[in-house]
């Protein structure tokens, strides 16, 4: 009898094991392996040094420019300010810009049919959509209408209207111009590009030309930097 | 006494040896599972030691405990009730409880030992 209850016990006990034993390995989390293989790991590597590349570049440069202003005197000082602050101006957008770009017309596209068709409009899609194309196709400054785009311009829709920089757009046949360091190429992309398709989808065509003198207007408003803050990435030491 | 103990070890070994996972969703049946695994054989110690130790009773509470839980688990899942923390709670209060007792029996044979040698 003894034997027997010692068996049982026993084989409840094993029993017992068995399953905090399933409950031990199901619990456990997986550790995650590196995959990665020998290109990857090497690929991997070159971005990483091209990016410190980079960043050794900028310091370079920023660090030679500490020196000049050091080395300066105050009139230079601020004059050599004055002229960085001028060229920052233009590169944030308040700034007026001419030069060499292409023109593109946003025109309706009236059917000549019996049946009732609607004003086609510019919806605030597919104006995002074109300006990040045109960004992605190298496009240095663009202004739509007479609202110029810059980094943080909303592009909008407000009560039925299209609004950028928190204005209503014009009504179609609107113009907006783009420059760009090679504004054939350009050209060449917007003229194969989705935008193209899109747009054609919604009854609008766009008329493209390449134009020496663009003058394109300086952004109104101001920019408003309250709510940007720095933000802190965890650094990353080197190996 | 050692024959529990070695086969709990071969019950871990042969579990850990075989790979088997639960899928997630299941998880919550396992633990409660192993906790009323405990449970009973707290009891079942604790029986044995107070000579009060019945094998149907301890095989008959072991599996029935088990299944209340696992039961209790899922109506709580349908009813969307967290209520297997009901039988987390129950078995948890009983571990205490057997494992206090077990150890005040432990202590007093311990102590009667000391007084039988002096």
């Amino acid at each position: 009898m003894r034997v027997k209850k010692k068996v049982t016990i026993s084989i409840i006990c094993a029993f017992v094991g068995f399953l905090v034993a399933i409950q031990f390995q199901s619990t456990k989390e997986p550790t995650e392996r590196d995959t990665r293989d020998l290109w990857e790991i090497r690929s991997q590597l070159q971005v990483e040094q091209k990016q410190q590349q980079e960043l050794y570049k900028k310091i370079a440069e920023t660090v030679e420019m500490k020196e000049q202003y050091e080395a300066m005197s105050e009139q230079e000082q601020i004059e050599a300010l004055t002229t960085s602050i001028e060229e920052l101006e233009e590169k944030a957008g308040l700034k007026s810009r001419s030069g060499k770009g292409v023109r593109i017309r946003v025109e309706p596209i009236i059917y000549d049919m019996q049946t009732e068709q609607q004003f086609p409009e510019l919806s605030p899609e597919l104006l995002n959509r074109l300006v990040n194309e045109l960004n992605n196709y190298g496009a240095t400054d663009i202004a739509v209408g007479n609202e110029r785009i810059i980094n943080i311009s909303p592009i909008r829709y407000v009560n039925g209207k299209t609004y950028v920089n928190n204005r209503a757009i014009p009504s179609l046949p609107i113009e907006i111009k783009v420059l760009a360091n090679n504004p054939e190429r350009l050209l060449n992309h917007l003229e194969v590009s989705q935008s193209r398709d899109e747009f054609a989808i919604e009854d609008l065509e766009l008329k493209l030309e390449i134009d020496n003198q663009l003058d394109l207007p300086k952004f109104e408003g101001n920019i408003n930097l309250e709510g940007i803050e720095v933000y802190e990435l965890e650094e990353v030491g080197e190996e | 006494m050692w024959l529990p103990a070695l086969f709990l070890v071969v019950g871990l070994a042969l579990g850990l040896l075989t790979n088997i996972t639960v899928p997630d969703q299941y998880s919550n049946y396992l633990s409660i599972a192993v906790l009323a695994a405990f449970d009973t054989l707290f009891g079942g110690i604790r029986a044995h030691l107070e000579k009060k130790f019945d094998e149907k009773v301890f095989i008959s509470g072991f599996f029935f405990n088990i299944g209340l839980a696992a039961l209790l688990a899922f109506l709580g899942v349908q009813l969307g009730i967290d209520l297997y923390l009901a039988a987390v709670f129950a078995f948890g209060v009983r571990l205490f409880q057997n494992i206090a007792i077990i150890r005040r029996i432990v202590i007093d044979k311990s102590t009667e030992k000391k007084n039988q040698k002096k």
